[in-house]
C-alpha cells in the first residue's frame, strides 16, 4: 500500500512534468510554425535578396494541392509531396514572368510579389469560394496527466529540424548547393566561373517555393484550408526572416528559437492576438538593434 | 602657420588586423598634402576617420584646433571640412543646376545665387550641360561637378580621396591645372592618391604610409627620392 | 571674375550653413495657371449637374487624396516607402471618433476632434520616425518596420471587443469598430449647426485639398524639396555636404504621415465608423497603388489616379469586392512592371516625344 507521501510527491511531479511539457509543447508548435513558414522566404532572400510577398501564396497552393490530391485518394505522405512540387512549379513560373525582370530593382520586387499576392487570394476567392473541405489530423492524440496533445503537432518540430537538416545537406553536399553558395557571394565572379546563374536563380527561387508548399501541405491536416491563409504565414515568415537576416542556415533556427519562445510566452499569459503582436514588436526592435539580423551575430568573421 | 587639421595616435581596429596605427599627422593651412602609400597601407580607412564614417579606436582628430573625433560626417562638414570620395557622389536624377543652387542656398553669398552658379558653371566648362541630369553626364564632368560642389561650400580644407580614379591622361592633368590654381587661392587640401604623376604635380607636402603607419613625411622632392620609399612601393632591388 | 578669383577661404558659421537661404529654389513654381488646381476648384460646380449619389462618391475618393499626396512626398520626393499610411489613417479616425463621442457634436467639438487627430499622428510619426531614421533603420527595412507598426495596430484594435475596452463614453469595439460619431459641423446663425454633409461636406474637403495641395507644391519646390530630393537621390551624397539627412527624412515623415491621418478623420466624419480592417495588410497596400499608378513623383498624378482607381473600384465592387482587388492587383503589377515611373508620367512622356 503506498504511504500518503508517495501518492503527493508523485502527483506534483505529474503536474510538474506536465506543465513543463505543455509549455514545450507550445514552444515546438510555435517554432515548428515560424521555422517552416520562413524557410522558403528565408532562402529566396538569403540568395537573391528578394521579398517575396507572394510567398503565403505558395503556401496556399501546398495546402490546396495536398487536400485535393488526398481526398482523390492519393496516400498522405505522397500528396503532400506533390503539394510541395506543385507549389515550386509555381514559383518557376513566377520568377520566370514577374521576378526574373526585378533583380536589381528591390522595392519594385516587393511591390510586384505583393501584387501577385493580391491577385491570387482574390481569384482564389472567386473560383474556389470561401474554404474547402479540409483533412482530418492524422494520430490522433495522446495524453498526459490531465491535458490532451495532438500527437501531429507535437512531431511537427522534429520535422522542422528534419527539414533544415535536409537542406543544410543540400547546400553543403550537393554540387548545386556549391553553385548556389558561389552565386550568393560573389555572383560576378560564379558568372565567370560559368555558372548559369539565371539557371541557379530559377532553381532557387522553385525551391524556396517548394519549402513554403511544404510549410502549407504539412499544416494542411491541421488547419481549415482558406483562399486567404497566406497572410497567416507570411507575418511569421518575414518575421522570422527579417529577425534572422540573410544567412538562411544559420539566421532561421535561432530566429525561430527567440522568437517562439515570446510567441508562446505572449500567447499563454494574453492569448493569440497578443502572440502576434509580441512577434511584430519584437521585430521592430531587431531591426533597430541588429541591423543585419542574428545569423550575423554567428556569422562574424 | 596654423595647424589646420590634426590627428594624435589615431588608430583603427577591425577585429584581428591594426590597419591604422598611431598617426600623428598635421596639415597646415595653405599646404596641398597628398598621402600616398602602397596598397593596404591603411590610406582610405584613415581617410574614413578624418571625415567620420570610422570611430577611431583609439586617438582623436583635431579640426580647426577642436577635437571633432565624436562629431558625424554632416556634422564635420558643417565645420567646414568638403569631401569627395572616389566614386562620383552625384545626384543622378538632378540636373547640373540643381546640384549647384543645393549647395549654394546652404552658404553665405557674395552675389545673387545665379550669379554665383553662372560664374561656377564657366569655371568647371559645364556651361552647356546646365540643365542636363547629372546620371547622364560623362564620367570626367561627374567629377567635375563633384568638385565644384565641394568648392562651393567655401571649405577650410578640402579632403579628396582618388579625385584622378578614372581619369584620361589629359583629364588628369586638367584636374591638376584645377588643383594648382586652387593652391594659389590659399585653399588647403588633402589628397589621397596613387597616380604618381599627378602627386607630382599638385604636391607641396606629402606623407607616406606604410602598415598604417607614417613611413615618411615632408617635401614632395625629398619624400619622392627616399630609396625605402621606392622600396615599399616597388620591393628590394 | 572667376568664382575662383572671388573665394576666399572665409569661416563657414554654423548659422548661415544650416539655414535654409532666402532663394526661389532651382525651379520657381508658377502658381497661376496650375491645372490642377482649376481642377479642384471646377469640382466646386459639381452639385450642378451630379445627383446626391454621384456627390456623395466624389467625396469619398477624395477623402483618400491626402493620404496619396503625403505618401508622393514621402516616397516619390522623399525616396521612403512607409506602409504606415493606414496606420495614421485608423488612429486618427479612432481618435476623432473617441474624442467627438465624449465631448459632443458641437463644432467645436467636432474641430477640436480634427485637431486632435491631427495632433496625435505628429507626435506618433514624430516618434516613430525618430526611431526609424535616427536609429539608422534604411531602404527596405522601413517599409518592414512601418509595415509591422500598421499590423500591431490592426491586431491590437480587433481584439478590444467587450465593454472594458473603451476610453471613456467610447467603445473600440474590436472587429466591428466604432460608429454613431458625428460629423463636422460650422456654427449655425441660431443654436442649430450647419451639419457638414452631403454637398456642404465636399465643399469641406475640396477647400481642404486646395489647401494641402498649394502647401505641399511650395513645399516640395522650395529648397526643403531640393534637398530632400538629392537626400532621396544619394544620401551619403548629401551627407557629405553637411545635410543632416535624418532631420529632412523625420520632417517629411511627420508630414505625410499626418496627411495620411486627415484621410483618416475625414472618412470617420463622413461615414461615421471606423474598424481595424482599414489598417489591414490587404488595406496598406492601396495608397501604394494609387501612387505608384499616378506617378509618384506627380502629385496631380497621385490625385488623379487616386479618384479615378478608388471610382473604378467602386464600381466593381457591386460585383464582389474579390474582383476590384483582382484589377487593383493587376494594375499595380502592370505599372511596377512596364511603367515604373508611373501611368501619367510614361504617358506624358510619350507625347511629348511625338
Amino acid at each position: 500500500m503506498d504511504c500518503p507521501g508517495a501518492t503527493f510527491s508523485k502527483g506534483l511531479a505529474m503536474t510538474l512534468l506536465t506543465t513543463v511539457y505543455s509549455f514545450l509543447y507550445q514552444f515546438g508548435d510555435s517554432f515548428a510554425y515560424l521555422t517552416l513558414s520562413a524557410l522558403g522566404l528565408a532562402v529566396i532572400f538569403g540568395m537573391m535578396g528578394v521579398i517575396n510577398l507572394a510567398h503565403g501564396e505558395f503556401v496556399m497552393c501546398g495546402a490546396y494541392v495536398t487536400i485535393l490530391t488526398a481526398k482523390a485518394g492519393v496516400p498522405l505522405p505522397l500528396a503532400m509531396l506533390t503539394g510541395a512540387l506543385a507549389a515550386a512549379c509555381v514559383g518557376a513560373i513566377l520568377e520566370y514572368l514577374v521576378v526574373r525582370h526585378l533583380y536589381n530593382r528591390l522595392f519594385d520586387s516587393i511591390v510586384a510579389t505583393w501584387a501577385v499576392s493580391l491577385i491570387t487570394q482574390q481569384a482564389m476567392l472567386i473560383f474556389a469560394g470561401p474554404s474547402i473541405e479540409g483533412l482530418s489530423t492524422p494520430f490522433n492524440s495522446f495524453e498526459l496527466g490531465d491535458y490532451s496533445f495532438s500527437t501531429y503537432r507535437a512531431l511537427l518540430p522534429f520535422f522542422a529540424i528534419a527539414v533544415l537538416a535536409g537542406l543544410y545537406l543540400l547546400f553543403f553536399r550537393t554540387n548545386y548547393g556549391v553553385y548556389a553558395r558561389a552565386t550568393i557571394q560573389n555572383a560576378q565572379m560564379a558568372k565567370c566561373l560559368g555558372l548559369r546563374t539565371p539557371r541557379i536563380y530559377s532553381m532557387t527561387f522553385a525551391l524556396g517555393a517548394g519549402l513554403a508548399g511544404l510549410a502549407g501541405a504539412l499544416y494542411a491536416p491541421t488547419i481549415t484550408a482558406v483562399p486567404t491563409m497566406g497572410s497567416s504565414f507570411i507575418v511569421p515568415a518575414f518575421v522570422t526572416v527579417v529577425t534572422g537576416g540573410a544567412n538562411v542556415l544559420l539566421g532561421v533556427l535561432p530566429a525561430a528559437g527567440f522568437l517562439g519562445l515570446i510567441q508562446s510566452g505572449m500567447t499563454a499569459a494574453f492569448g493569440q492576438l497578443a502572440g502576434q503582436i509580441g512577434l511584430l514588436i519584437t521585430v521592430i526592435f531587431v531591426i533597430r538593434l541588429l541591423p543585419m539580423g542574428m545569423g550575423h551575430l554567428f556569422n562574424r568573421r | 602657420m596654423t595647424v589646420i587639421l590634426e590627428t594624435r595616435d589615431l588608430s583603427k581596429r577591425f577585429g584581428g588586423a591594426q590597419v591604422v596605427d598611431g598617426i600623428n599627422f598635421r596639415i597646415e593651412k595653405g599646404d596641398t598634402r597628398c598621402v600616398i602609400g602602397p596598397n593596404g597601407a591603411g590610406k582610405s580607412t584613415f581617410f574614413k576617420l578624418l571625415i567620420g564614417e570610422h570611430k577611431p579606436t583609439r586617438g582623436q582628430v583635431f579640426f580647426k584646433g577642436q577635437n571633432i573625433s565624436e562629431l558625424l560626417p554632416h556634422q564635420r562638414v558643417t565645420m567646414g571640412m568638403s569631401i569627395k570620395f572616389q566614386v562620383p557622389g552625384i545626384f543622378p536624377g538632378l540636373s547640373v543646376e540643381e546640384h549647384l543652387t543645393l549647395v549654394l542656398q546652404r552658404v553665405p553669398r557674395f552675389a545673387g545665387l545665379q550669379e554665383e552658379m553662372c560664374v561656377i558653371l564657366d569655371d568647371f566648362y559645364l556651361r552647356d550641360e546646365r540643365k542636363v541630369k547629372a546620371g547622364n553626364l560623362p564620367h570626367g564632368k561627374k567629377q567635375w561637378l563633384e568638385i565644384a560642389m565641394a568648392l562651393a561650400l567655401r571649405p577650410d580644407v578640402l579632403l579628396l580621396d582618388e579625385p584622378v580614379a578614372g581619369l584620361s591622361d589629359e583629364e588628369t592633368r586638367e584636374t591638376g591645372d584645377l588643383i594648382n590654381k586652387l593652391k594659389r587661392k590659399g585653399i588647403t587640401m588633402m589628397v589621397v592618391e596613387h597616380d604618381m604623376e599627378f602627386v607630382r604635380q599638385v604636391a607641396t607636402q606629402v606623407t607616406v604610409l606604410h602598415g598604417g603607419r607614417v613611413f615618411a613625411e615632408g617635401p614632395l622632392k625629398d619624400v619622392l627620392e627616399r630609396e625605402d620609399v621606392v622600396e615599399i612601393y616597388l620591393g628590394k632591388r | 571674375m572667376t568664382f575662383l578669383n572671388k573665394m576666399k577661404t572665409t569661416e563657414l558659421p554654423k548659422a548661415a550653413a544650416t539655414a535654409v537661404a532666402q532663394s526661389t529654389g532651382a525651379r520657381p513654381w508658377k502658381n497661376v495657371a496650375d491645372p490642377m488646381l482649376l481642377l479642384i476648384v471646377a469640382c466646386f460646380f459639381t452639385p450642378l449637374f451630379l445627383s446626391q449619389g454621384g456627390v456623395s462618391n466624389l467625396a469619398y475618393c477624395l477623402i483618400w487624396t491626402f493620404a496619396a499626396i503625403g505618401l508622393a512626398s514621402m516616397w516619390g520626393f522623399g525616396g521612403i516607402l512607409s506602409f504606415g499610411q493606414t496606420a495614421f489613417f485608423g488612429l486618427a479616425g479612432y481618435c476623432y471618433g473617441v474624442f467627438t463621442i465624449n465631448f459632443g457634436d458641437s463644432p467645436l467639438s467636432t474641430w477640436a476632434g480634427v485637431l486632435s487627430g491631427l495632433l496625435l499622428c505628429m507626435v506618433l510619426a514624430a516618434l516613430l520616425g525618430y526611431m526609424i531614421f535616427y536609429g539608422g533603420i534604411k531602404d527596405v527595412f522601413i517599409g518592414i518596420v512601418t509595415l509591422s507598426v500598421t499590423l500591431v495596430f490592426e491586431t491590437f484594435m480587433a481584439q478590444t471587443a467587450g465593454p472594458k475596452w473603451a476610453i471613456g463614453a467610447a467603445r473600440l469595439n474590436g472587429f466591428n469598430g466604432m460608429s454613431a460619431m458625428p460629423s463636422l459641423s460650422l456654427p449655425g446663425a441660431g443654436a442649430e449647426h450647419i451639419l457638414l454633409e452631403g454637398n456642404y461636406f465636399l465643399f469641406t474637403v475640396l477647400v481642404l485639398l486646395v489647401i494641402v495641395y498649394v502647401a505641399t507644391k511650395k513645399l516640395l519646390s522650395s529648397s526643403f524639396g531640393l534637398t530632400l530630393e538629392a537626400i532621396r537621390e544619394n544620401p551619403h551624397r548629401a551627407e557629405m555636404l553637411g545635410i543632416d539627412i535624418r532631420r529632412y527624412q523625420l520632417l517629411i515623415f511627420i508630414f505625410g504621415s499626418t496627411l495620411a491621418g486627415l484621410s483618416g478623420i475625414l472618412y470617420t466624419a463622413w461615414g461615421s465608423y471606423i474598424t481595424p480592417s482599414s489598417m489591414g495588410l490587404t488595406a496598406s497596400a492601396m495608397p501604394i497603388i494609387w501612387v505608384a499608378t499616378g506617378g509618384r513623383r506627380s502629385l496631380a498624378g497621385a490625385i488623379i489616379a487616386t479618384v479615378a482607381l478608388l471610382d473604378l473600384s467602386q464600381e466593381l465592387v457591386v460585383y464582389g469586392s474579390q474582383y476590384a482587388l483582382v484589377l487593383m492587383g493587376f494594375i499595380l503589377l502592370v505599372v511596377v512592371m512596364l511603367m515604373p515611373a508611373g501611368v501619367l508620367p510614361t504617358l506624358k512622356t510619350m507625347f511629348f516625344r511625338q
